[in-house]
């Protein structure tokens, strides 16, 4: 079990960290990534779309250039406070809550594309949030998921074990299809000093 | 939020439909009320205009 894998300490961590965020964060996931990942969804500006743990409103800002409306849920009310002064907390152009990514308050059926950036790497149970995305998705969904690479030395292994969830390619697989989706691929993004820090899957609900 | 949000939203522990109650509102927005699950009866703060659909076990304790 890692360090963030119990929700109260994720909290207790985020509430910190969300002070702090969008300074780190281009480090580690830059507008470039994001403008990356966002290639791989087939997107139309009507779609339904649902960013989960938005946090500030970074990937919510990305997908805004493609959709008019999104829906974003968090479970921090520390993240989301930086995403309020970015878009304004009424809809449009976002519908904000607070929930859990592993049991999301929405109907079955009711999304064309459901994101996910920077935020897997602290679900207890990755594959019953996958389950989840997998249900409130239309046939034909799609899935985009961003998380942390599996690093190759074994100092930083020992690190993201203690600290979050890392997975590779093969445990993506694994996960993705487990819970349902095919299509899946996967991506490896960063900057150039550290071209694979990201892994970005995609996968479709079967029609 | 806007009332409409209804027609997606679910009750995250049972997947069963959602009520508002008590509701204020400010204009077209739903600022205040509760979210209350057709079957288990689990209701669902909407604080300051966000409704808060944490599941009871992580939800915080608000001040008084």
């Amino acid at each position: 079990m890692g360090l963030l894998e119990n929700k109260a300490r994720a909290r207790l961590f985020y509430k910190y960290l969300s002070r702090v965020y969008d300074q780190v964060n281009p480090f580690i996931w830059t507008e470039e990534m994001r403008t990356e990942a966002l290639s791989l969804l087939e997107i139309e500006d009507d779609m339904t779309v649902l960013d989960v743990g938005s946090g500030t409103g970074f990937a919510t800002e990305g997908l805004l250039e493609h959709v008019d409306e999104v829906y974003a849920l968090d479970q921090s009310e520390h993240q989301l406070e930086q995403a309020y002064e970015k878009f304004g907390k009424r809809a449009p152009p976002v519908h904000f809550h607070r929930g859990d990514a592993e049991r999301l308050p929405f109907a079955t059926d009711t999304f064309d594309i459901v994101w996910s950036s920077g935020s897997i790497e602290y679900w207890p149970n990755p594959i019953l949030a996958l389950r989840e995305f997998r249900r409130v998705l239309k046939p034909g969904g799609q899935v985009l998921v961003v998380g942390p690479n599996y690093p190759d030395n074994v100092v930083s292994q020992l690190l993201a074990d203690s600290i979050m969830l890392f997975y590779d390619e093969y445990e993506a697989d694994r996960m993705f299809k487990t819970a349902g989706f095919e299509d899946v691929k996967h991506a490896f993004m960063g900057p150039s000093y550290d071209p694979e820090v990201a892994i970005t899957t995609i996968g479709r609900v079967p029609e | 939020m806007k009332e409409s949000l209804l027609e997606i939203l679910c009750c995250p522990l049972d997947k069963h439909d959602l009520e508002l109650e008590n509701a204020d509102y400010d204009d077209e927005e739903v600022v205040g009320g509760n979210l209350v699950c057709t079957e288990c009866g689990e209701a669902y703060p909407i604080e300051d205009g966000i409704p808060n659909l944490l599941p009871p076990d992580m939800r915080e304790e608000t001040p008084a």
